[in-house]
């Protein structure tokens, strides 16, 4: 298994619903491998998904293990078609991406999900996550609908929304 | 930027009572005389549209020829516009140095708010990124000013009990919090 360049911007790829993998083959065994290797191999990365790597497909990884600000930490993650089964409330804070460099952006989402999806061994797991991991989760998951956090990103300005001109 | 010739760099500010078309009718004048624009600000300040533009276009044009072309929009619309070269060499993505914080200092407006808080910043060589301030509310108006800041390495505890300081002599409410940005 390898490490794989990550796509960037403008690259189209980052903009296309990933098709659902449906029965885990060894080809989807071989992505999830890369996925890992690759988040692996750079610092600060949390999380991977496969439409980062130009593949099209609904899989991804992420792992929050020692992250500062991790509260619910799953350990390593890898999940193919996933889907979010509850969310709470909203929270604000500063997301980058992998295939967005030098970009970052106020993004709102749940402070906490619960997504569902396959494991690589054909099982089903539920991750239950807040804080960081809730946030990456999403993120992750955004990526397999072609959403970069910039299609999410709040306002500058948002603490000045209210305006009042005379 | 765009292409590979020599280009050359230009500071586009431009004022005036906000309506429909500003945006389009500047930025228009300004792709036909072959320029591409960089780094951008433009919003609303108390209800006047203000726009500033990092531009560069080719090495034949100057910022007299800009700001000719620009002039009769400038007319139509009644907006201030000026142009001038930029000729320093810096980075797209200039400072970088320290940890990024957000800063937000609110309460009754009353003269040298911003002066005071920034000194206070600058004391300790903080770098303000961005910075966005209203006043709103009659009869008793409130400023709010929000701050992106780059904070040097060991200093961020002193600048928040500074901050602290200023805005407790200024009868104001102050809050820093780090704002590194997690890459997912």
């Amino acid at each position: 298994m390898a490490v794989r360049p990550v796509l960037r911007l403008p690259a189209t790829a980052l903009k296309v619903a990933a098709k659902p993998v449906g029965t885990v083959d060894d080809a989807a065994l071989d992505l999830a491998a890369d996925l890992v290797d690759t988040m692996r191999a750079y610092d600060h990365c949390v999380g991977l998904a496969a439409p980062q790597l130009g593949v099209g497909l609904r899989a991804f990884c992420m792992d929050v293990s020692g992250h500062p600000k991790a509260r619910s930490c799953a350990g390593l993650v890898v999940l193919f078609d996933p889907e979010v089964v509850a969310a709470g409330p909203a929270a604000l804070a500063r997301e980058g991406c992998m295939s967005v460099p030098d970009l970052t952006g106020n993004v709102a989402r749940p402070a906490t999900v619960a997504v569902r999806g396959t494991t690589p061994d054909g099982g089903e797991r539920l991750v239950e996550a807040d804080a960081i991991e809730a946030r990456a989760l999403l993120h992750e998951l955004d990526h397999l609908d072609g959403l970069l956090f910039l299609d999410r990103v709040v306002s500058a300005d948002h603490l000045f929304r209210r305006r009042r001109y005379r | 930027m765009v292409g590979s010739l020599v280009m050359a760099r230009f500071a586009v500010s431009v004022f005036g009572r906000d309506r429909p078309g500003i945006v389009a009718a500047v930025t228009r004048v300004l792709a036909d005389a072959g320029c591409n624009l960089e780094d951008t600000s433009m919003t609303i300040l108390r209800g006047h549209f203000a726009m500033m533009l990092v531009v560069t276009g080719p090495a034949a044009v100057d910022a007299a020829d800009l700001a000719a072309r620009l002039d009769p929009v400038g007319g139509r619309l009644d907006l201030q516009v000026s142009v001038r070269p930029v000729t320093d060499e810096v980075t797209a993505a200039a400072g970088g140095q320290g940890a990024r914080y957000v800063a937000a200092v609110y309460g009754a407006d009353r003269p040298g708010l911003v002066a005071s808080v920034s000194e206070a910043l600058a004391a300790h060589q903080v770098n303000i990124v961005d910075l966005q301030t209203r006043v709103v509310g009659e009869p008793d108006p409130v400023y709010a000013m929000h701050f992106d800041l780059e904070v040097p390495a060991g200093c961020a505890d002193q600048v928040a009990a500074d901050l602290r300081a200023v805005a407790e002599a200024l009868g104001v409410q102050a809050s820093f919090e780090p704002d590194e940005a997690d890459v997912l």
